[in-house]
Order: C-alpha cells, then structure tokens, then sequence
C-alpha cells in the first residue's frame, strides 16, 4: 500500500489508520508535530531558563551581540546543565514512585487480604529477603513479605547510608562511584538535591550539576527502577518465554476490547483479574459481545505481556491510532506517557477513556480511582464500565489486519535457565552466565546491545528500533530489549524463530542451540534494572568491570525524561549510549563535550548521538569490537 | 590471541603445508600423474562433496588450492572461522592424496589411513541402528597410556567405534587395547592430517546414505550434524592447526571436547580435564544415549568382541 503516511511509519497498520485519522478529521501526534515546526531553537538547545521570575532568560549564540548570561549570572553551560539535571531527576521520580507504588503494594498483599494481590513468587521474595538481611527463618510469608516491603519503602528516604542494590554492581563500578561522590543515598532525597540545586543561585558549575543528577539517575536504574522489577516479580510471578502476538491487529471486532495503557502492573494485573471475572465476562455476552479483550499499550503492556502473554496493542505512537480503529471500548490508563491528546481523540468515537491514578488525571477522561487497598474491586469496576460502553459502538469500525508474532517473557531467571540448557552437565556449573560470557569470548557472539525507549517525531516511528536491529543481529550481536522498541521489534518480526534467518552465522547458532530469538524482550522500561544485573553478572563472572564488556545502549527514538534517566545511569555505569535524537545540550560545547566525551574517562561509558540507524549500527560495532580487542577476545 | 586468530593462524599453516607438499609431489611425478584413494567413487571426498568437482590428476589438485584459500578470510566471526575450519579438512585431504600419488600405500600396520567404500557402507546399517551408538575420533596422546586405553575401552565397551589419530595410538598399543576394526578401535595415522580419512569417511556417509548432492554443501553439514553422531577428543597440548581441524569437524556439526585450556564454545568446544568424565562429557556432547545398559561384568561386553576369537593362549 502507498499512501502520504509511509514517510511518518514503516508500520502498515499505522498508516492505514492515519489516512483514517485524517478521512475523520482527528489530529494526532504527527499533525501537532508538523504544527509545531520550526521548534525553537532555544528550548532545543537547552539555552532557556524559567527557573525563576527574573525570567525567563535566554542565551543568544547565533549573534554576536545576544545575551550570554540570563539575568542571575548563570551562562550556557549552568542553564543548560540545569535543564538537563531537572529533566534526568524528573525521570528518576517517574520510575521511583512507581517502584514505591510496586513496594506499596506488596505491603498490602502481605498485610489486607481485601486487596486481592498475593505474592506469587515465595523463592525469589526470601532471596531478597535474605540480601536484605531480612529475618526468614521461621517466619511467616506474609511478614516477610511486609520486611521486604517496608525496607524497600525506606530506600526511598532512610537518612543515613548508601542503597542497598547497590552492592550488587561489580566491585571496580562501586569504587568508580564513591570516587565521584555518586553513590545513590536514598531515591528521593538524591532527587531532591538535583532540584535544590538548580534552584537561582545554588549550584552554577556544570560538572558538579552533573555529578549531582548522576547520582539521582543511579538511584532510579539501582534503586527506584530496580526495587519496581524485583517487587513486580515477587508480587506477580518471574517472567518466563512465551509466545504472543503484538500489534493493533490484536483488537477483536466481536470482543470488549479494554485497552490498558501506562505503567504500573499494579493496575494491569489487577484488570487482568477482573476481565477473568465470570460475572463480568456474561455481562459482556449480554452487551452482545463474545468475551473481553483485554490488550496492552506502553510499558504496563510490556508488564503483562512479559507475566501472562497478553497481546501488545502497540507503542506510544499508536496509543491514539489504536482509538481511531473506533474499536476501543475502554482505555485505562494509570501514569507516564500517557497522551493528554488521547481525551480529545476519545471524544470522536465511543471510546472511555479512563484515569486510574491521582497523580495522573486528564481533563475530559473519566477518573475511576484504583486503590491498592482493594484492587480487584476497583478493577472490577474500572472492566464493568468498559463492558458496558460495547454496545455504544458506532458505525466506523476499522482494525487493521497488522499483527506479529513473537517470543517475549526474558527475565534474567529465565535467561539464566536457558542457558543452561547449553551447559554439559558432567562438565560445566549450572545455574551461571557462563555460557554467554563464553560465547562472548570465543567470539561467536560479537556482544550485546540493549535497544530501548521511545518514539519520537523526529525519527521514522520504529524505524529507528527496528533497522538498528536488524543491523545489529547481522553482524553476530545479540539485541535485548524493552520499553516502546521492544514493541517495535516484535511487530517487525524479529522476536520469532524465523528472526534467525536474519542473523549472522554466530548468533544464529547461538539462537538455535538456546532456542531463543536474536532479539529478547526484557521487559518494561524499569525492567532495564535486569539489564544492569545481567551486566553485573557478566562482569563479575568475567573478573572485569561492565566497562570492559563488549556491550553497548541505544535509544533511537528516544523522548521522556525517563529516558534521560536511563541513559544517564546507563552511562554512569560504564556502558557506551547512542542516542537517536540529540538532547538539548547542544547550545553549551562544555556540556555537550562532558556528555559525549569526558564521562569516558570517569566511568567508562559515554553518549554519542546519530539518527541513522545503519551509521549508529557501525559505531555501535566498532565499539564493540574496540572492547574486545582491550580484553583480546 | 583470539579462538578465531588461533583458527586461521591453524589453517593458514595447513594451507602452506598443503602447497609445499603438492609442489614436491608435482616436482617428483608431473602435473599429469593421475591422484586417487584406494577403493572409493569419490574421488577426493571432501572436495567432491564440498565442490561437486571430481579431482584425477596433480593438475587438478592445484585447482583446489583456490577452494581452500578462498575459505580462509580473516574476519572475526563464527562464519569465517569455521570456513577457514573447512579448509584445513580440505588442505588435509589434499596432503593425504599426495600420499597415495604413484599408486603407493602409505600406511602399515596398525594404521589404516584411508577408508574403503566397502566399510562405510557396511558400517552403515548399524550407525543407523544405533548399534553403532556413535564415532569417537581421539587426535593427540593421554597423559599415560592407562588414561588412553580407559577411554578407548570405554568407548568400546559402548560400542562406540573410535578412531585414533597421533601419538594415542601408541598408547592403545602399549596398554594392550584391541584394534582393528572388527574391535571398533581404528588407528588412522599419526600425522594430524590422517584424521582426513574420518572427515570423508563422513562426508561419504552423507553421499551415500543421505543422497546428498555432491556440491551442496549446505545440505551436506546439515547430514552431518544431524545424522553422523561422531565427536572429537582432541588430547594434550593443541596446536593451532589441530585447533583450525577442530574448527573444521565443528563445521560439520561434531563437537570438540578437549583436556587442554582453550576458550570454550557452549555445546562446540568444551573442556573436560577429568579422565574420568570425558566419555560422558563427550557423550552427553553429541547428544548420544546408549541403547543398552552397560553389564558390569569383567570382560568387555559389547558388539566390539563380537568379531573376536578367543584365541589359544588366552
Ligand atoms: S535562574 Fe537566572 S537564568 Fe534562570 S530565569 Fe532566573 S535569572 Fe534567568
Ligand atoms: S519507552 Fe518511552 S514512550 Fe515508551 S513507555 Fe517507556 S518512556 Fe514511555
């Protein structure tokens, strides 16, 4: 099919549903996009500051004779790095406080049985139990499951000492940060030091505004993102490999389809139960529908995907496509990234759209407030108004037939217990990375990139994910993936078997004896924590600091400040990071070359930027292969 | 030094080999002298099978100097490597093919070097069977002979038909193991290039049993991989040309168990320094499960003897 649309995605069933978006005069985040051109050139290069109502001040650098102070004093490099700083804390609270919500909820499923959550996974609780210093010995599951809880709840503002997961980096990355002063204390309080600082006529010295927001970027990956895996996989189970399929060709035309959008399994897992309800499900038949479909969007889709093989809708460019389909009885969504657009897009068609969270509310969306007290029978309440919004449907009803099949569900355990599948067992350990780092040494496998985050207008939607991939797994290195790019790969194929044929000779041998698929889905976007202690483990197991391993970050369509977060903490814990789409730095040489360059010789990784994703794959490998010679495998 | 680099370091120097011994060989009998092994259909096996190119004279044989340098490019990949494996096989086969130029036997007792046709087809049948649970091919020497000869006989006690190539042969024959091939103990030779004449005794297998097409040599290592349950016991210090021939028995799907330090590759090369667990080790490797349960009773009890006579002063 050729349409205008093909230049915006490389997905068919997203351009199928933007000429229909456009038939029915409905403005999604491409028309806003074009509407905005030309962005400012200001904001783009983080030379604008609103910090305070002096402001805003704007530093000149196309003219001679512009400001270079804003009206404090503070110069390129301090109003750059401010805005960078606030951007990365912002992210860091957004995976924190869901790590909280994760940590809260696992206190309720210990503590009130009326909230319906039950920890699913005893063995993986009593381990962090046990790291933790957790008494376990004849104790009940339910009061250590309340230890655990509670003590990861003080991470977030315990006064004194440094956070917990911390210890379980290797041991040359632990010195690397206590040299720098970046060691995480408590999540919040490392958040709230980026805001003071950058409060007028606090912190001006760009690199000490750094250091500052590195370590609160460091108390997301190894603290707020880290404690919402680890808490998410006690709570709901540990992800293990299934099949499932992605892409908006999963709604049902015959079916309620609730689509469940945002981040927290909290709310997800919760529906999921819900749409399971028997009550529920002749409701729906008595609506006339044959059942409820329940599909995911986003990261909270990533999260049950990952646990129960729920069907991934699509990635944050299509969460307004999917309501275009006029198919969606229901969009719930919770927090993050979650388009304010969507209320106006809803209003065209029959769609509820629903609020779940009070940190999260969108004028002209229903607000259904879930409570973790009682979370089963708020989600049942939340399925029940889907239910009965079926029979509103109107006429135009378009699902595009675009759908994919993929082998999704990569934790770390799970990883780990395919691995051993590769293992002599009269002659190696199990239970060990040993394997992949073998694999790695011998030179079978090149390495391993993590390909995460967003869309974004400024690359070809999944374009960016998908030919960076595809790139990749062609010269023998192995792709793990989550977030919005884990959507991105699975709809183009490339977490199936059949994904091998596009694989070189060593990764696919490698895909083939492990059985598992060149690209691995690892979960949601605080679910990069797992990719930290892979990287951890390799490290150790190879006696060598993540700095050395062959392994490199990429976000191609990057946008959230959560992303920005990730990077950072990627970074600062010694991984090489292209990012697709340059941050807004540029308009300080100071802080763009401390990103790009200087941070090398701190902690080992660094950014680079490149939108081309054949050009990033080359830099990529050559980095890679960089790192092997250094450790001459 | 990358497990790559030692791999084309290895097949570079079989390829140099392989020129100097085909140069002397032509020095001595002419472009023109006809080149063949004994009793085979073949030709030259590997390069049959792998090119679809039936070699006859010395003239011929240089033509296969470009197959093999054209499968040695040095780039760092699993691809390359076990190309570059691929040609060691085939420098390997050529230098054993010089051996037998002027209608000479090269070989005497108890080595065999090349293997008829008659053999492999009447081996066959019971590698399909299964009676012939798997091949055994054991390169290099034990730490003592009493290592060797437990691990050949327990190969044999097995069934399994084990191939000896190198200085191991010595040892079986100290340690008073029976060979031969009604024993299912088959010394090849003691060059390193003798275990030439398993690779085609399974390449032929490929040719015959499988029907495969000589020249297609995907469809060839797929056979191979799937169908010849043989694996590799490379023993004592490796040079980096038994390294590259290993490369090359990995390409044909046959995993390479080792008692030496050498990088491992999961389920292709593995290192197993207990004597004791080697032939599990080595079993499990190739994913071979006895038919039979072993009896424990003091003489070997396993189709090996069934060719044996007891003889007078035993
Ligand atoms: S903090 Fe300084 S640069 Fe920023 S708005 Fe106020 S005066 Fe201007
Ligand atoms: S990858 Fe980016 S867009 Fe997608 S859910 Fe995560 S933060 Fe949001």
């Amino acid at each position: 099919m050729s349409c205008d649309f093909e230049c915006l995605s490389c997905d068919a069933a997203n351009y199928k549903l933007m000429e229909k978006a456009r038939n029915e005069k409905i403005e999604t985040v491409w028309d806003r996009a074009e509407a905005m051109q030309p962005q400012c050139g200001f904001g783009e290069m983080g030379l604008c500051c609103t910090n305070c109502a002096m402001g805003p001040c704007r530093i000149v650098k196309v003219s001679e004779d512009g400001p270079k102070k804003g009206i404090c004093g503070a110069d390129e490099d301090t109003i750059a790095s401010r805005n960078l700083a606030r951007s990365i804390a912002a992210g860091s609270s957004a995976h924190s406080d869901h790590g909280r919500d994760i940590a809260h909820a696992l206190y309720h499923a210990a503590k009130n049985p009326e909230s319906g959550y039950k920890v699913k996974n005893h063995k993986k609780l009593i381990s962090l139990a046990k790291e933790w210093g957790i008494d376990t010995e004849n104790q009940d599951i339910k009061d250590i499951a309340a230890n655990v809880a509670k003590t990861a709840l003080e991470e977030f503002g315990k006064p004194f000492g440094n956070l917990r997961f911390i210890q379980r980096a290797p041991e040359d990355r632990k010195k690397i940060w206590n040299k720098m002063n970046v060691t995480p204390r408590a999540i919040d309080r490392d958040i709230v030091e980026v805001l003071h600082s950058t409060h007028i006529g606090c912190d001006a010295d760009y690199r000490n505004i750094m250091t500052t927001a590195i370590r609160a970027a460091l108390s997301d990956g190894w603290g707020g993102s880290m404690i919402g895996t680890e808490l998410s996989d006690i709570l709901f189970g540990v992800p293990e490999p299934h099949e499932i399929e992605a892409n908006l060709g999963v709604l049902k035309e015959d079916e309620v389809n609730l689509v469940i959008h945002g981040h927290e399994p909290t709310l997800s897992e919760a529906i999921l139960i819900a749409v399971n309800d028997p009550e529920l499900i002749e409701l729906a038949k008595k609506q006339g529908a044959e059942g409820i479909n329940l599909v995911g969007m986003c990261c909270t889709g990533n999260e049950i995907a990952m646990r129960h093989g729920i069907p991934m809708a699509g990635n944050f460019f299509q969460q307004e496509l999917a309501i275009v389909t006029g198919a969606v009885d229901a969009m719930v969504v919770d927090v993050q990234c979650i388009m304010p657009a969507l209320s106006q897009v809803a209003k065209c068609y029959h769609t509820k759209l629903i609020t779940t969270s009070p940190k999260a509310k969108i004028p002209g969306a229903i607000h259904m407030q879930f409570n973790e007290e009682e979370a089963i029978e708020s989600a049942k309440r939340i399925v029940k108004e889907a239910v009965m919004n079926f029979k509103n449907r109107q006429g135009n009803i378009f699902i595009p037939q675009e759908k994919s099949k993929g082998f999704v569900g990569y934790s770390n355990e799970a990883i780990i217990n395919a691995l051993d599948k590769v293992t002599n067992s009269t002659a190696h350990p199990s239970g060990t990375v040993k394997p992949l780092a073998d694999a790695i040494k011998s030179g079978v496998l090149r390495g391993a990139v993590a390909i995460v985050g967003c869309n974004n207008h400024k690359v070809l939607h999944d374009k960016g994910h998908v030919e960076l991939a595809k790139e990749l797994i062609k010269n023998d290195v192995l792709v793990v993936t989550t977030g919005c790019g884990a959507y991105a790969c699975i709809k183009a194929g490339l977490m199936s078997k059949e994904a091998r044929g596009l694989c070189g000779k060593g990764l696919a041998t490698v895909c083939e004896l492990v059985n598992i698929p060149p690209v691995l889905h690892m979960g949601s976007c605080v679910d990069i924590s797992r990719i930290l202690l892979l990287l951890s483990e390799l490290a150790k197991f190879m006696n060598v600091d993540i700095k050395d391993l062959p392994v490199a970050g990429a976000a191609p369509e990057w946008m959230s400040e959560k992303a920005l977060s990730i990077g950072t903490y990627v970074v600062a814990s010694g991984v090489y990071t292209m990012l697709g789409v340059a941050p807004q730095v540029t308009g300080s040489d100071n802080l763009t070359r401390f990103l790009t360059n200087d941070v090398k010789d701190i902690y080992g990784g660094y950014f680079d930027i490149e939108s081309d994703p054949k050009e990033a794959a080359k830099k990529i490998i050559s980095c890679i292969e960089e790192k092997r010679k250094i450790l001459s495998i | 030094m990358t497990l790559f680099d030692i791999i084309f370091t290895g097949s570079e120097q079989a390829l140099e080999a392989c020129k100097s011994v085909l140069e002397q060989t032509i020095k001595e009998y002419g472009e023109n002298e006809k080149v063949s092994f004994p009793n085979t259909a073949y030709s030259l096996p590997t390069i049959y099978a792998a090119t679809g190119q039936k070699i006859n004279t010395l003239a011929d044989l240089k033509g296969a100097i470009g197959v093999i340098e054209s499968l040695i490019v040095k780039e760092q990949n699993l691809e390359k490597a076990l190309n570059a494996g691929l040609a060691t096989a085939v420098a390997a086969e050529v230098i054993e093919a010089c051996k037998y130029v002027g209608g000479k036997n090269p070989y005497e007792e108890p080595c065999v070097g090349f293997i008829p046709d008659t053999v492999i087809r009447s081996l066959g049948v019971p590698l399909v069977t299964g009676d012939i649970p798997g091949v055994a091919v054991v390169i290099g020497e034990a730490p003592t002979a009493e290592d060797a000869a437990k691990v050949i006989k327990d190969y044999q006690s097995k069934g399994i038909l084990v191939t000896l190539v190198g200085k191991i042969i010595d040892q079986a024959i100290e340690s008073k193991v029976k060979m031969g091939l009604e024993f299912r103990v088959v010394p090849l030779g003691y060059d390193v290039t003798s275990v030439t004449h398993i690779v085609s005794f399974a390449i032929r297998a490929a040719l015959i049993f499988g029907n495969i097409k000589p020249g297609d040599l995907p469809e060839l290592l797929k056979y191979t991989k799937e169908r010849v349950p043989a694996f590799v016991n490379a023993l004592g210090p490796l040079s980096e040309l038994v390294v590259s021939a290993g490369a090359g028995a990995i390409a044909l799907g046959f995993p390479v168990i080792t008692d030496q330090d050498v990088q491992e590759v999961p389920m292709n090369l593995i290192v197993q320094k207990d004597y004791d667990k080697l032939v599990q080790t080595s079993l499990e490797a190739r994913g071979i499960k006895i038919k039979i349960t072993e009896i424990p009773i003091p003489v070997g009890f396993a189709p090996a003897f069934e060719g044996e006579r007891v003889r007078k002063d035993e």
